[in-house]
């Protein structure tokens, strides 16, 4: 993020910023302006412009009012900060020896500094980790984020939230189907009831609640 | 009467000062709202090879016609189903000067989905908030100002079912048509795609061949999604090359900001805006769930299910019984006390005691009083029983719990829907088979619904079995039906190519029956009965008369003999009035009952004269179970092709034959 930043905005507020809304969204909540400065440790009043510079820029888009989404390239970029946030933070406990509760204040300074080939040393380093000292996934080096745990829906137990990740159809109109009820990528659902002796699940979106048979609900991957 | 739909939708708009259209999801109301606004003359549409309809009504209001389209209940306006197809392409065509917009104040987020969908499309609304005592009842209040705010359009509060401010609804649908207000607010959706239709807004603005005169914006975002016919329409389109690249374009970037189909994206954008549209009306408060949300509950819990719809089943056979049996009695004793004499009087006097005028009373007196007796009683009953399941919303419970069985017979729990409906009358069931995806599905569960004993079939076991040989075989018999459908089911799935697609249907809340809606839907059910049925019960009766006033009637029964004598075990002369029951089936009990009037008197109503208990149970069951009556099979023809109407028919035939001559055998070895 060196190129062309907005007067008086520094690079760090911005990947600050793009990596707040980037934990945000993975943790399935809205990021609206205010979380977000809860999560940078920034004013709102700073957050505001950072989200615009980072619009312009074509990271983010505000998508329903207050609620700010990442495009693909703005996952590409904050998953990549993040990573550089993980392993400095490993770096922290595994060399130098710091508390685990400590470092996430200094990681927040050392990720804006790594080069790209400084964090590939890094890595190796400190051999390939795979979570971070708290525990989270390190997103991998081509920066998708981290693939979520998935299985079938129709292996959820009666009274669990989940979040679809991916309808698996080939001709993509049971997809469509299911979007239009509300059933997409992203959304979340809660299993009301599982019919026995392979019976069909009921499930609620959004107030509403349909009969899913298990043969479609074996189509739709879901994480928690 | 049914009409092309394109072409009826033009008449109507020419014929009326306004026009307008009802939306709404499934079962949020709106067909009470339609038949409160128009009452009677309603004519239904179709599109060429559709089975959904589109129902059309003119009323009155003042000194002005208003036309009213009722569209059919969908979750969005799309390609992608039937139902979705038809309103859709019907809100287009009718192009209506207002929609009303019929919305389920319980369930406001998922309803808003279908609003939005049509107010891109630039249509001026009228919002109908339905079910507002219900959602109270739940700790829902809606704030309808707000909501109108937020939409730019006017929000009335009703209650469909009780008529509560319905003319409301047409006094605002009628003031804005004289007063037409700019919609003040529109959906904004994310900016990119915001910014995406805007782009293509632009040079839209500048066409005058837009599709169904559509607004530039609205034709923007269905490009967007990809509407097949719109994509047609710029392929098609004089100087439409600079557009189609732009759209491709627009399309291409949008995809790569979000990493996402552009149809898929609107999808999620319209119902992110909905929730949070909803969220902003709503005020909910946390109360106890009221009874019929707990009971709903329990009909869907898979021990308690079980046994309610074994209660639900028991409940229904008993009212049948019950009130089929009091009303059969009480007509039958009206008949014969008031208006028996009266009609035999003029033939007698005019014509004298001869053949002739025997065989006309036939027709007119025994005729009718047989379908007095057995067949109208039970056909009422039934129909109220179904409009009762039907509004209360149990039959998706039982689409819920029979889903497994149907998968066995390739089906799934939707299809239970037209089976119940079939056990009404099966040519609306065989036509609501296209509900389900795929011709396979639609083969199986018609047979399946052909198997089904309809209110006419039930007639018969219930007026002749339960009155002779007790309820236990009547039992029995339904019984062995619903396990020949099932092997049915079963072996069709086995044999036949391809496999089942699955179930996915929403869940609705139980609503508490208006008692009016009931009767009305019974009543128009009923009398369009009454109406096909009337002519070929006289028909029938007077034909079977005249053949047995000239004693050609044991002539003609001669053939039948093998069959019904030698393999089930029957009178020959039974087996004619099976043959002149393909006509329609309760034929079959009335004109044994007309033969018994005939030859013992009025009071002989009692079947015993003919047939010992054990002939009339297998009597029945291959009337149950054997060709369907001339109506089904000529929709079966209509629906699946006249190769397949006539093997399913044919199948039945033997399967009927097979399983008559089994019970004779069972009966000859160990007695009745």
């Amino acid at each position: 993020m060196n190129d062309a930043t907005g007067p008086g905005l520094s690079d760090e507020l911005l990947e600050d910023c793009l990596q707040a809304v980037y934990r945000i969204v993975t943790q399935g909540r809205e990021a609206a302006v205010g979380e977000i400065a809860a999560f940078a440790r920034v004013s709102p009043a700073e957050v505001e412009a950072a989200i615009s510079d980072l619009r312009a820029r074509g990271l983010v888009v505000a998508d329903l009012p207050d609620r700010i989404i990442l495009t693909r390239e703005g996952q590409r970029l904050a998953a990549g900060i993040l990573r550089r946030h993980r392993l400095s933070e490993r770096l922290l406990t595994d060399v130098l020896g710091l508390p685990w509760d400590r470092v996430h204040d200094e990681a927040m300074r050392l990720e804006h500094s790594l080069t790209p080939e400084a964090e590939a040393r890094l890595e190796s380093l400190l051999n390939h980790p795979e979570t971070c000292p708290h525990g989270a996934p390190i997103p991998v080096p081509d920066m998708s984020p981290p693939p979520p745990a998935t299985r079938t829906l129709d292996r959820v137990l009666a009274g669990t939230q989940v979040r679809i990740e991916q309808v698996t159809e080939e001709d993509g109109a049971l997809l469509r189907y299911l979007a239009s009820l509300g059933l997409f990528p992203q959304a979340r659902l809660t299993v009301e009831e599982v019919a026995p002796f392979g019976g069909p699940l009921l499930v609620q979106v959004n107030g509403a609640r349909y009969a899913i048979g298990r043969d479609v609900a074996a189509k739709i991957l879901v994480g928690k | 009467m049914s009409l092309s739909c394109h072409g009826a939708l033009q008449e109507l708009r020419a014929d009326v000062d306004l026009s307008v259209a009802l939306a709404g999801n499934p079962n949020v109301g709106k067909s009470s709202i339609f038949n409160h606004l128009t009452g009677m003359g309603v004519a239904t549409a179709n599109y060429p090879g559709k089975t959904v309809e589109v129902q059309l009504a003119v009323t009155r209001l003042g000194d002005r016609k208003i036309g009213i389209i009722d569209l059919p209940g969908t979750y969005a306006l799309g390609g992608i189903s039937e139902d979705q197809w038809v309103a859709r392409q019907a809100l287009l065509d009718g192009s209506p000067d207002a929609v009303i917009l019929v919305l389920d104040a319980t369930n406001l987020a998922r309803n808003l989905y279908l609003g939005l969908q049509i107010l891109d499309l630039g249509v001026p609304l009228v919002v109908a908030l339905n079910i507002v005592d219900q959602a109270e009842a739940r700790g829902i209040r809606v704030d309808a100002d707000r909501l109108g705010e937020i939409l730019g359009c006017p929000v009335v509060p009703t209650v469909a079912t009780r008529g509560i401010g319905l003319d409301v609804v047409m006094e605002v649908v009628v003031r804005r048509d004289a007063h037409p207000a700019p919609l003040r607010a529109r959906n904004r959706y994310s900016e990119d795609v915001e910014a995406a239709v805007g782009k293509l807004e632009r040079p839209l603005a500048a066409r005058t061949d837009r599709p169904h005169r559509l607004p530039p914006r609205a034709v923007a975002m269905l490009l967007l999604e990809e509407d097949p016919e719109f994509l047609d329409w710029l392929a098609a389109a004089p100087d439409s090359d600079a557009l189609c690249r732009l759209r491709d374009e627009v399309a291409l970037t949008l995809r790569d900001l979000r990493g996402e189909e552009p149809a898929l994206l609107l999808s999620r954008e319209r119902h992110g805006l909905a929730g949070l549209i909803a969220s902003e009306v709503e005020h909910r408060e946390r109360r106890n769930p009221i009874l019929a949300d707990r009971l709903w509950r329990f009909t869907t819990a898979p021990l308690t299910g079980l046994l309610i719809l074994a209660l639900v089943l028991a409940g229904i056979f008993t009212f049948l019984f019950v009130v089929g049996d009091w009303l059969s009695a009480g007509f039958s004793a009206l008949w014969a006390a008031y208006a028996s004499p009266i009609i035999r009087w003029p033939f007698v006097t005019l014509l004298g005691d001869n053949a002739l005028s025997r065989t006309l009373l036939w027709g007119f007196d025994a005729g009718i009083n047989a379908a007095l007796a057995v067949g109208v009683p039970y056909i009422l009953t039934f129909y109220f029983l179904l409009a009762f399941l039907e509004d209360s919303g149990y039959l998706n419970a039982v689409a819920f719990l029979t889903d497994r069985l149907m998968h066995k017979m390739g089906l799934h729990g939707r299809a239970a829907i037209p089976l119940v409906a079939g056990t009404g009358c099966n040519v609306p069931a065989i036509m609501g088979t296209r509900v389900l995806g795929t011709m396979r599905e639609r083969i199986i569960a018609s047979t399946l619904v052909v198997l089904t004993p309809c209110s006419a079939r039930t007639a018969v076991i219930l007026g002749a079995v339960s009155l002779t040989a007790g309820w236990r075989w009547a039992l029995v018999i339904y019984a062995v039906t619903a396990v020949m459908a099932v092997l049915t089911g079963v072996g069709m799935h086995h044999f036949m190519p391809g496999r089942g697609t699955g179930l996915v249907m929403e869940m609705f809340p139980f609503r508490r029956p208006g008692l009016g809606p009931i009767i009305q839907k019974t009543w128009n059910r009923f009398r369009e009965f009454v109406v096909v049925a009337t002519p070929i019960i006289l028909g029938g009766s007077i034909v079977l008369g005249g053949l047995y006033e000239t004693g050609l009637l044991w002539w003609f029964a001669i053939p039948l003999r093998p069959i019904m004598e030698g393999w089930l075990g029957l009178p020959a002369v039974a087996g004619l009035t099976l043959i002149v029951a393909v006509l329609r089936k309760e034929l079959a009990l009335q004109l044994l009952v007309t033969l018994a009037i005939a030859q013992y008197g009025l009071q002989a109503k009692n079947l015993l004269t003919f047939m010992r208990p054990d002939q009339i149970v297998v009597y029945a069951l291959v009337n149950t179970l054997y060709v369907p009556c001339v109506a089904t099979i000529s929709i079966l023809a209509r629906e699946l092709g006249w190769r397949l109407a006539l093997l399913i028919s044919g199948f039945t035939m033997l399967l009927a034959l097979l399983v008559g001559g089994a019970a004779r055998g069972l009966f000859t070895i160990f007695g009745f």
